[in-house]
């Protein structure tokens, strides 16, 4: 897709309702969206805000970063870096000697390296931190051919669940879980020491029990062209997901069962102007996190930016609120706010950081470069605050991100595309978004304190 | 020069394209044409509705007055039905004491339903009246008569009805017994097993191999496929079980793990059939021969075969593991057409695709029902050319 066309996709067009019956439903919501984007809106920005960032030496070939970045608890920052048609790399940050460490190139890691197979070119989704110190993660393909090479011999073998240890420095493979599969969208679950995931394409909802080394499917949730993207992860170890209109799903460990939930988080009925019609055939969730303090997750809707909260222990009819608009607010309640990042973080002030897209980004498929913005959200007073475009200190900005996380020390952590240092040769970016080189760096952000 | 820009443009649109990693135009070449396919719920969204886990279509067919019926594995099994004239699916209730109907609703001369339920392994009458007049009610047992169970302690892995004699004829699982079941006396009747063992194999395998449908020739013999892929016949009227010189089509070493997935009996009196292996094969029930008519995939399974009115059969290939496709045979030329992915894309109002096929049927109009085997299922419309 070429920007002209997708710009095309972007002109207004007339909102089709998707089912008569969910009309008036729909309505309440877009009329609840307005408010909350007249009421809740994010108050005027400040010009900048001012990250600090580092680049991955030796990588600059590496071409996205979906969810995969982790702030542990020893002060390391793990990020899985992509790699379409190639190797993906797990790396991680030592915030504590300011040192970038590549552990290695994922093919390598999963005994792949030379076979011939589609390799395993990234980590697509959350790492998790065990008790025990590890760090746990899935891996993920990168070419997909229309999946024409899908369950063939030069296909894709499947996403393997692995473990980095940061005491030995050494990765664990568990083997391959889905079979010729990527896993699309992962959580770790430490209490009960479970790697969790939706696979690409099918769609499927499976997990890998560390302690027993048992690996489920437990079938299939989503489309494959909208398999949602993030799973939360509640106090108790059950696992949520979105699908569907806006529907919930949760996974209880307990009972080993999926069980589909009334509560519907506030979606925005799609149509053709929003540009991602074509690309996308659910509509749900793009991000949640959850907050031990409150007992809810706080997520962003994909498609309007429109932030909400889900409390699962709330009676039915009261499970999710609408809280206001993530997006940067001269998109306000426009139809063609960006496509919501994977980049939201609760911080240790007790505010939601976010960086929302100032332009439709997705690295390589991005429409154009523009600065995303910080926009947060105060769970104490519910204020919503735009603290303005994300620029280096040399002024370059932030052209977008997709993951972040939040250190032990309350350092807010993105990972996102950047301009190049210095475009020598193709080993020296990523890719192009409108024609102009990026690559990926990981941003540094350290919150004001109150 | 040109070509190294063209070339960078190239990669630069398919980076951009995958890095979206969702529906581009191009995925619209590589399933079938849109104005050839619909799909339905099976139910009423969000209520009425069979409950996904639930919904996994593991058999249709179509009664002597033109319905459809259907019905789901899962936590629960459930019947369906749907009336062409009306073409919306109506859940007629939970199957009970069943998980698992697979191939195996058989439809008699008078209509009445024949469910062989699993793990119960009994067979259940289900006599449709007056469902259009009946609330929707997702919970509600269907009413069944328990017709009882052909052979104690056996699953029944597939059903089929001889109309014309008022038979009905299946498989048992785990061992393979071939049983008759008539309607008029009420009769079961063991006529033996078609795969005496388990083929040699991995330790998790531990099914015995034997076709998953059964078939009804011209002149009422009963054909299936047992140990080392081997043709056996049934003979009505000599009551009678022969393992046949022919075996299906396979790879030779692999005849031990072939089994038939599909049946069709042509009007031109041949029978025609899918292996495990995904080979199309035809079978001719008098002079015993088996024609191999190659493999229209490169994918393992042909998990539905039918027969449209211009001749041309139609098909659904791939294993659970894999993405179904569909593809149609002329028997008339020997030409196969590949014709992709059943995905069904009516944006803004729905969109899905079947990864795994549990049923396939086609009716006296020439529609073509494909049944999705999945967590979520739904019932897919083809309308083949003509």
């Amino acid at each position: 897709m070429n920007t002209n066309q997708l710009r095309q996709r972007l002109s207004p067009r007339i909102e089709r309702s998707r089912f008569v019956l969910r009309s008036a439903k729909m309505a309440v919501s877009s009329c609840v969206l307005v408010i909350a984007a007249l009421t809740a809106h994010a108050a005027t920005p400040q010009s900048t805000v001012t990250v600090d960032f580092r680049f991955f030496p030796g990588l600059g070939m590496m071409d996205g970063n979906w969810a995969a970045l982790k702030a542990a608890s020893d002060g390391k920052v793990y990020v899985g870096l992509a790699c379409h048609g190639c190797d993906g790399h797990l790396v991680y940050y030592d915030s504590g000697n300011d040192k970038m460490v590549d552990v290695g190139g994922l093919n390598e890691l999963t005994g792949e390296a030379g076979l011939g197979l589609g390799p395993q070119s990234k980590i697509h989704a959350k790492f998790g931190e065990g008790t025990d110190g590890r760090i746990y993660y899935a891996t993920h393909g990168g070419w997909w051919f229309d999946y024409a090479r899908f369950a063939t011999p030069e296909g894709y073998p499947g996403s393997h669940y692995m473990a980095y240890d940061p005491k030995s420095g050494k990765v664990v493979d568990f083997g391959i879980g889905p079979r010729f599969e990527g896993m699309n969208t992962g959580a770790y679950d430490p209490k009960f020491n479970r790697i969790y995931g939706l696979t690409h394409p099918r769609g499927h909802f499976v997990y890998y029990d560390v302690t027993t080394g048992a690996k489920v499917d437990k079938g299939r949730i989503n489309n494959w062209d909208s398999i949602c993207r993030t799973l939360g992860i509640d106090g108790q170890g059950n696992v949520y997901g979105s699908f569907g209109a806006g529907r919930i799903f949760r996974y209880d460990p307990r009972t080993d069962n999926i069980t589909e939930l009334s509560a519907r988080i506030p979606i925005r009925q799609k149509g053709i102007s929003l540009g991602r019609d074509y690309d996308k055939s659910e509509t749900g969730w793009r991000v949640v996190v959850w907050d031990q303090e409150t007992k809810k997750f706080y997520g962003v809707e994909e498609s309007a930016s429109t932030l909400f909260s889900f409390d699962p222990s709330a009676p039915l009819d009261s499970q999710v609120k609408t809280l206001g608009s993530m997006c940067i607010p001269k998109f306000g309640s426009s139809r063609n706010v960006p496509y919501a990042t994977l980049s939201l973080t609760l911080g240790r002030d007790r505010k939601l950081y976010y960086a929302a897209a100032g332009a439709e980004f997705d690295y390589g498929g991005g429409a154009d470069v523009a600065a995303s913005h910080l926009i947060t959200y105060n769970l104490r007073t519910g204020k919503i605050d735009d603290l303005g475009e994300m620029r280096l200190p040399d002024g370059r900005p932030v052209v977008g991100t997709n993951s972040a996380d939040t250190g032990p020390d309350g350092t807010i952590y993105f990972v996102g595309a950047v301009s190049p240092d210095d475009v020598k040769s193709s080993a020296d970016y990523g890719g192009k978004i409108n024609g102009v080189p990026f690559r990926l760096a990981l941003f540094i952000f350290h919150p004001k304190k109150d | 020069m040109r070509l190294k820009l063209f070339l960078l443009i190239a990669v630069v649109l398919s980076c951009s394209i995958a890095a979206i990693g969702q529906r581009n135009r191009d995925y619209d070449a590589v399933v079938v044409k849109q104005t050839r396919i619909d799909a339905r719920d099976l139910g009423y969204p969000p209520i009425d509705v069979i409950p996904d886990g639930e919904s996994g279509i593991t058999s249709l067919a179509v009664a002597p007055n033109g319905a459809l019926y259907g019905a789901t594995s899962g936590a629960h099994a459930h019947l369906f039905a749907m009336n062409p004239r009306q073409g919306y699916v109506r859940p007629l209730g939970v199957i009970p004491n069943a998980t698992l109907v697979v191939n195996a609703l058989a439809i008699s001369a008078s209509g009445d339903i024949y469910i062989g339920a699993s793990p119960s392994g009994h067979i259940l009458k289900y006599s449709p009246a007056g469902e259009q007049d009946k609330q929707t009610e997702i919970a509600t047992l269907l009413p069944v008569k328990d017709m009882g169970q052909p052979i104690a302690g056996e699953t029944i892995s597939t059903l089929i009805c001889d109309p014309s004699a008022n038979m009905i004829y299946g498989l048992s699982a785990p061992n393979a017994h071939f049983f008759s079941y008539s309607i008029d006396s009420g009769k079961f009747t063991d006529l033996g097993i078609i795969a005496q063992s388990i083929p040699a194999g991995e330790r998790f395998e531990r099914d015995k191999t034997v076709s998953r449908m059964l078939v009804v020739d011209q002149h009422g013999d009963i054909f299936a496929s047992g140990e080392n892929g081997s043709f056996f016949r049934f003979d009505p009227r000599t009551q009678k079980m022969d393992k046949l010189a022919i075996q299906a089509p396979a790879v030779p070493g692999r005849e031990p793990w072939t089994c038939v997935d599909a049946f069709l009996l042509d009007p031109s009196g041949m029978i025609y059939g899918g292996t495990s292996d995904g080979y199309l094969f035809r079978l001719d029930p008098v002079k015993l021969t088996v024609t191999n008519l190659g493999k229209p995939l490169n994918q393992y399974g042909i998990n539905g075969l039918v027969r449209a009115p211009s001749g041309r059969l139609y098909g659904m290939g791939g294993d659970k593991d894999e993405m179904a496709r569909l593809f149609s045979y002329d028997p008339a030329t020997g030409a196969y057409d590949v014709l992709g992915f059943v995905d069904v894309n009516r944006r803004p109002y729905y969109t899905w695709q079947a990864d795994v096929i549990g049923a396939m049927v086609s009716d006296s109009d020439g529609t073509i029902y494909i049944g999705e085997n999945e967590r979520i299922s739904k019932l897919y419309l083809f309308y083949p050319a003509q």
